[in-house]
């Protein structure tokens, strides 16, 4: 009795233990399953076409394989390759990209950027090809029309590895505001730019709108201090102009301190939500509109573009200069497995998707006639079926020779060329820190970081008492050694440099 | 060659066993033996060359190096330590609320209401963390939430509970036992309808009540599956249910004294870097830790009872 019970159990509990690892293993499978899709085109040049598996960032949309047949038709003719797009929804692409490169997946061209695949670190780690001597020899198109700071800020060690996409160059914080609150209370934005002068306004909105959110703050958000970050959310950075490149803390720096007492101020005073510190992100009180002022980064003509977007006016006025950092060259770009089999072939489509209109709209916009229309010159509308095409513009090569959407003005392409040009170098463009050495204190930083740096940042708690304790942590998590490093990494590249 | 001889007669006894058993033995060799040799990649530094073998081959040995993050802080301690004791807790307490939810619904002479309550209590299992996040907010939301809003109809204050540290041991407890309590006591549930009726038939003649069938029969007749679960469940005592410890603490840095463990803690340090080496490490540093646990657990049953024990 007792040994057909534990028999019977066994039975049943190992049938338990394997569905546990069936679904821990879930996820994995589903990606290797994806990389299946074997390419059997052979050869390179030949007069067979070759399929290239370009892998992108965005949802994954309904009639991305029917627009890519169209593309493909044009690029079988023009340089004898035809396309097949992976589309990896935002949340995903990360780590689907991670696992694909690491278990050496066939993929020939892939999105990625500062804030997405890190471009950087996957180029160190050899998940992509150089392109430097394709680029002279099938990029003449890109060389030739993409702004060279671009290709010059995007270089690792010396190597490029990516086709950044042409958009705006600097980055430029700005705050923004709901206009129609703006006018109610009769406020002016004029003379706004530091996070203190914003005190009277948030003030007048919290006694006249007391259901309106002052200042919208989530958990994403730091306050502008002028230093440049040599890791995305990492407190180490230089100060901007500091011509010695001395490696600090943020934490120690005045400005930050300044900022997140007034922070804190803010807090206590109610201007910000009281759950930012755990707020994933805005988009729900942008929907509903009951905010009134919150920090964002610009392009040309972004106020029209919230505007848009949201449904009711918003205005903007500047907080920091328009400057060119790493993650601003590193916005969007698109590198070559470094598995491709058909490494001449996706630089002949990188370079004509970014010098091509037809094919770069196409990829865009979709069919002309089934997802869109032509209008007048360059303009162009959406048509209904669009919904089941709707791709990340900026994600997918050089949006100058993209159609431009009714309301746009004429000379849209013109004025970012414009303020491309009027952009100035961050302290750091160029140099690319390398944390190999110091990974394992890295990691440990990371987690005394991130127990304080949300709270912090926006202003949930008192800097007075936690500041001094944040810092104390991560100087025992080994900040410290990271910080030397990151400052002999940064005195070679400064010799290099000539600076 | 007797030996083999008499291996080959085995097979060819049992060959309809080996054929049932067959599948999941693919299975295990795919799944779980065949990717154990990738755990050489926690030894190395992993850098992409070619395919996946060539890539393991051409990166750097770096020793025990990967491993080193684990240990390097006194968030070390920490984090063994919330792992342990909240893995410790959601194993005796689970056990104690299955072994007797399941008893409770076996008694209930509504068969039609038993299987009511047994599914709502089983829907929680199939919702996924982020999921059951949203349920929490939107009880423990400080403008929003039920709790606060309950609060303050009988004049208390409002609490920010994704800031304070003290409750959260409580909260964790409750919502893994609220997601986890339907599936583990439908298990003892179906063991008990196994149990043959005769012996209660037997126990009623001899005037033995409700509670004495329970302590005398069914909790004898369970121990076995008891400690089997149990033991099993000791050897993931290292593994931490990520979702549980971030998505439902909403990463909530103000918490981490009380929610940081391995899961999270890895998460955390390598989302910057992506070092598969290190994560490796930790995957190991888990397994092995349950490993000695289980093979420790499971002596001591022996010892006890040779029955009960997995092997």
């Amino acid at each position: 009795m007792r040994t057909t019970r534990k028999k019977a159990a066994i039975g049943l509990t190992s049938a338990m233990a394997a569905m546990l690892l069936l679904s821990a293993c879930g996820s994995n499978g589903g990606n290797n399953g994806n990389t299946a899709a074997d390419n059997s085109a052979s050869g390179n040049g030949g007069a067979e076409p070759v399929e290239l598996n370009w892998y992108t960032i965005g949802t994954p949309q309904k009639d991305v394989d029917k627009v890519m047949d169209a593309v493909s038709a044009y690029t079988k003719d023009k340089i004898g390759a035809t396309v097949k797009m992976t589309m990896i929804d935002w949340g995903d692409y990360n780590q689907k990209l991670q696992v694909l490169t690491a278990s050496g997946a066939d993929m020939d061209i892939m999105f990625t950027a500062a804030w997405a695949f890190d471009y950087v670190q996957n180029a160190r780690k050899g998940a992509f090809a150089p392109i430097d001597d394709l680029l002279k020899q099938y990029g003449k198109g890109i060389t030739d029309t993409l702004d060279p700071a671009f290709l010059e800020g995007s270089k690792v060690d010396g190597k490029n590895y990516g086709i950044p996409a042409y958009k705006e160059l600097p980055t430029a914080e700005v705050w923004r505001f709901n206009k129609t609150l703006l006018d109610e209370n009769k406020l002016s934005i004029t003379g706004i730019k530091t996070l203190e002068s914003l005190e009277p306004l948030l003030k007048t909105v919290k006694q006249n709108n007391p259901d309106v959110t002052p200042l919208q703050v989530d958990k994403n958000y730091t306050p502008y201090i002028p230093y440049d970050y040599l890791i995305e959310k990492f407190p180490l950075a230089v100060k901007l102009g500091d011509t010695g490149y001395k490696v600090v803390n943020v934490f120690d720096t005045p400005e930050m301190k300044q900022a997140l007492n007034t922070m804190h101020k803010y807090y206590q005073a109610g201007y910000i939500p009281t759950e930012a510190a755990t707020l994933e992100s805005s988009s729900d009180v942008q929907a509903t509109g009951k905010w009134f002022a919150d920090k964002a980064t610009t392009q040309p003509f972004a106020d029209n573009v919230w505007s848009t977007s949201y449904g009711y006016p918003i205005v903007s006025t500047p907080m920091s200069d328009a400057l060119i950092y790493n993650s601003s060259v590193m916005g969007s770009m698109q590198a070559i497995s470094a598995n491709s089999k058909h490494k001449e072939k996706a630089m002949e489509f990188l370079n004509l998707l970014n010098t091509d209109p037809v094919l770069r709209n196409m990829v865009d916009s979709g069919i002309e006639g089934t997802h869109y229309k032509k209008t007048d010159g360059d303009y162009m509308e959406n048509l209904p079926e669009s919904k089941n095409y709707d791709m990340p513009t900026f994600a997918l090569g050089n949006i100058m020779l993209t159609y431009l959407n009714p309301g746009d003005p004429a000379d849209k392409w013109a004025q970012f060329k414009t303020y491309n040009a009027a952009g100035k170098p961050a302290a750091l463009l160029g140099f690319n820190f390398d944390p190999t050495k110091v990974s394992s204190e890295i990691a440990a930083v990371q987690n005394a970081k991130e127990a304080f740096w949300a709270p912090l940042m926006t202003g949930t708690v008192d800097p007075v008492k936690y500041l001094p304790q944040a810092i104390k942590k991560m100087n025992d998590a080994g900040l410290g050694k990271i910080l030397t490093e990151a400052q002999t990494q940064l005195d070679a590249w400064k010799a290099t440099q000539g600076k | 060659m007797k030996a083999l001889g008499r291996f080959f007669k085995d097979i060819n006894r049992n060959k309809a066993l080996l054929l049932m058993v067959l599948p999941a033995t693919v299975w295990f060799i795919f799944f779980s033996y065949l990717p154990m040799l990738g755990t050489i990649i926690s030894f190395k530094e992993y850098r992409v060359h070619g395919g996946f073998l060539s890539s393991i081959i051409h990166s750097k040995w770096v020793g025990f190096d990967n491993f080193k993050f684990l240990f390097s802080t006194d968030d070390a301690y920490i984090i063994t330590r919330n792992t342990l004791l909240y893995n410790i807790v959601f194993i005796l307490i689970g056990l104690v609320l299955a072994v007797a939810m399941a008893i409770v619904l076996s008694e209930i002479a509504n068969k039609r209401l038993a299987k009511w309550y047994q599914t709502g209590m089983f829907m929680p299992y199939f919702l996924s963390w982020v999921i059951v996040g949203y349920f929490v907010y939107s009880f423990l939301s400080f403008d929003r939430g039920m709790i606060n809003k309950i609060a303050a109809s009988f004049g208390m204050d409002a609490t920010q509970w994704y800031s304070e540290p003290k409750y959260w041991p409580f909260i964790i407890v409750i919502v893994f036992l609220w997601k986890s309590l339907g599936y583990n006591s439908v298990v003892y549930l179906a063991a008990i309808l196994g149990i043959d009726k005769s012996l209660y038939e037997a126990a009623m003649i001899d005037g033995a009540n409700k509670w004495q069938q329970i302590r005398n029969i069914t909790l004898p007749m369970l121990a076995p599956l008891m400690t089997i679960l149990t033991l099993l469940a000791i050897g993931r005592i290292f593994y931490a249910d990520f979702g549980l410890f971030y998505q439902v603490t909403r990463d909530s840095g103000t918490l981490y004294g009380v929610t940081n463990v391995i899961d999270t803690y890895v998460y955390r340090g390598l989302k910057t870097t992506g070092e598969i080496g290190m994560s490796t490490a930790a995957g190991l540093y888990q397994s092995f830790v349950g490993f000695v646990l289980v093979i420790t657990s499971n002596y001591i049953v022996r010892k006890f009872n040779k029955d009960n024990a997995l092997f």
